[in-house]
């Protein structure tokens, strides 16, 4: 009865049956070979993509956080070595006064004892040259006195003398 | 094609074409094929034939999830699949590989005869029912039916038949004007070597159209078959 179809060809049931078995054969095997594992791996893509995109973000304000800690701690670190160094400049400042300060008393100390020195070499040399005078002009004295002394005219002089020594003892 | 009976036997009460048999093997094993030689080796990073065949589901993935909404769409994702490779491998089938022994064609389109497009159908439409059952109840299914009003069920149930018949037809004759045209060209190139250089540059234009009309009409039959199924599982207002 239905061995004819409305365009003329041949209605063969054994070909339908043919073909829905191959076809469901056919997506039955496909599914093993190659749907199964290609949406697996799709799917595994699209989740690694969006823990990626996830971590990403993280790392971002982890490194953001980052930043900014070694920001305040490199402000922190200059103001350190700016203390340091005012520190260090100022206590040059006071050993260069210490310094200063030491060696004018130590030049004022020796320029005073020179002073000194010098001073009692002076009287020292004061005292001796007295001492020479005196023994040399008793000396020239002794001399012109023994080389003149048998002159009488010089008799009052000596005489004179001879009283003033008396007079100074 | 056309010309010769067909070379048939009969088993358990049913006719086999043998041509058509041949014909649908050669098509499930070139897709087998294709698809085992484009899945090896898949990496998380795709390689050049994993690109391929993922870029084929994503298009026919797209092809279901636009007209099929919800969780359905998920599980009808190989079943898109597969009938688009099938149809379009099928479609092609013809082009590249005709082989007809007195008359009687063994290697053809299997999409060129109406049995084969008729039942791939019937399949839809089997499916879009079965769906729809599953989906919305025996009861919800059949009121479809009844919608917008009871007045309404022979249109309905006409309009069920006309998409069976229309969804395979279209296919096949695509398919099937295709091939005779192209058979028509093989016979006037017979005529001399003058006709046989414009057969020559006839056929090659005909098939790069029929390469094109063969693709379009595979994502033509996935396309409607998601909407006549996407019909079934809604409920109409």
């Amino acid at each position: 009865m239905f061995s004819y179809s409305i365009v003329g060809a041949q209605l063969y049931v054994g070909d339908m049956l043919f073909v829905m078995i191959s076809f469901l054969v056919l997506m039955w095997l496909v599914k093993i070979v190659a749907w199964k594992p290609i949406t697996k791996m799709m799917q595994n893509r699209s989740d690694k993509i969006a823990s990626d995109i996830d971590s990403a973000k993280e790392s971002r304000t982890k490194a953001a956080d980052l930043a900014e800690k070694r920001q305040t701690e490199l402000q922190k670190t200059r103001e350190d070595a700016n203390g340091i160094i005012n520190t260090a400049k100022q206590n040059g400042q006071e050993q260069r006064e210490k310094i200063v300060e030491d060696a004018r008393n130590e030049a004022s100390n020796l320029k005073s004892s020179a002073e000194k020195d010098i001073e009692q070499q002076r009287q020292e040399a004061l005292a001796n040259s007295r001492k020479d005078v005196a023994s040399l002009s008793v000396e020239i004295a002794t001399k012109i006195i023994s080389k003149e002394l048998n002159a009488d005219d010089q008799k009052d002089l000596v005489d004179s003398y001879i009283e003033g020594l008396g007079k100074q003892k | 094609m056309s010309g010769g009976t067909p070379s048939t036997f009969e088993f358990l009460g049913l006719t086999f074409n043998v041509g058509n048999m041949i014909s649908i093997l050669i098509a499930c094993a070139v897709v087998l094929g294709l698809v085992y030689a484009l899945s090896r080796h898949l990496t998380m990073k795709p390689g050049k034939g994993q690109n391929v065949l993922e870029y084929a589901v994503d298009f026919t993935n797209g092809i279901v999830n636009s007209s099929i909404p919800g969780k359905t769409s998920k599980t009808l994702g190989l079943w898109g699949f597969t009938l688009f490779m099938f149809i379009i491998i099928a479609n092609l089938e013809g082009l590249f590989l005709h082989i007809d022994v007195s008359g009687v064609a063994f290697v053809k389109s299997p999409t060129s005869d109406p049995v084969v497009t008729m039942t791939l159908s019937l399949m839809t439409m089997t499916l879009a029912q079965f769906l729809g059952i599953r989906k919305l109840g025996y009861k919800g299914h059949f009121e479809n039916y009844l919608k917008p009003f009871v007045f309404f069920l022979p249109i309905n149930l006409f309009e069920e038949f006309t998409n069976f018949l229309t969804l395979g037809l279209r296919l096949f004759g695509n398919i099937l004007s295709g091939e005779m045209l192209l058979g028509i060209i093989v016979n006037m190139a017979h005529g001399g070597p003058v006709i046989w250089i414009g057969a020559f540059i006839l056929e090659l234009v005909w098939t790069g159209f029929s390469v094109f009309i063969g693709c379009i009409q595979a994502y033509v039959f996935v396309t409607l078959s998601s909407v006549y199924i996407s019909r079934k599982i809604e409920l109409e207002d």
